[in-house]
């Protein structure tokens, strides 16, 4: 069975990335209101990243490390850990800094951004590149799940 | 809230993640102080991004913030494609 950390953290990641993705899209074509909506999107899409990182954290340290990896590791898929989960692991820390920077962002220029062109084409951009890096990471995720059932079918476990 | 500096702040903080990283599997000696800091070489990374993150903007926060330019932005999301990159390629080599 799959353990429910998992699940939980990769819920909480997509809910996010799904987040930044919404502060895309408003701020396309920004109005008032849209600017107000960017910013609470923004503001749970940092806060479901902040949950998936602790949650996914506590996973990956007490259970992945104790259980998943060595199995993996074992097998003929141990690139999977050796090179996408450290990469993955890894790569994740710049998430959180990025999606506190584009928040920040969003509530620093507030109504300044149907203005300021740089202001809101940074935001455009940084939203895009969670985006782009978390799914890029969810991959990698789903790509560790399958080197996990590869160890199992193996006999490995 | 300085942006010019939070947007600093960003760009070193990644880059030293990066550096951090490569660093723990170069050195036993630097990952066991990782280590050291949660218990588990990742979570000292963790918590050290956070710190980082924070000094890194109190130090930059000196800066003017009177035009934030999408140059600011473009260095950082050129950082973050060469620190992943340069993470990528570091563990294809090691592994």
């Amino acid at each position: 069975m799959v353990n429910p950390l998992i699940f939980i953290h990769a819920i909480c990641a997509e809910l996010g990335l799904f987040a930044f993705l919404w502060v895309l899209v408003e701020m396309l074509n920004p109005t008032e209101t849209r600017i107000a909506r960017a910013q609470m999107a923004a503001t749970f899409g940092f806060a479901f990243l902040i949950f998936a990182w602790l949650v996914g954290g506590f996973y990956y340290v007490e259970i992945y490390g104790l259980h998943i990896k060595p199995i993996i590791k074992a097998s003929d898929a141990k690139w999977v850990h050796s090179i996408v989960m450290e990469v993955k692991e890894h790569v994740f820390l710049f998430l959180p800094i990025l999606a506190t920077l584009t928040a920040a962002l969003l509530y620093k220029y507030d109504e300044e951004l149907l203005e300021n062109r740089d202001a809101r084409l940074s935001i455009v951009l940084l939203a895009g590149l969670i985006f782009v890096l978390g799914f890029s990471i969810a991959g990698m995720g789903a790509l560790i799940s399958s080197g996990y059932r590869f160890a199992l079918m193996a006999g490995l476990a | 809230m300085n942006s010019k500096a939070l947007t600093r702040a960003a760009t070193v903080s990644i880059a030293l993640i990066a550096a951090a990283t490569i660093g723990s599997e170069l050195s036993a000696a630097f990952k066991q102080l990782l280590s050291s800091i949660g218990g588990h070489h990742w979570i000292g990374k963790s918590v050290l991004s956070v710190v980082v993150f924070g000094l890194l903007y109190l130090v930059f926060s000196k800066i003017s913030d009177r035009r934030f330019t999408l140059k600011d932005t473009g260095l950082l999301i050129g950082t973050v494609i060469i620190s992943g990159l340069a993470i990528l390629g570091f563990y294809i080599m090691h592994a």
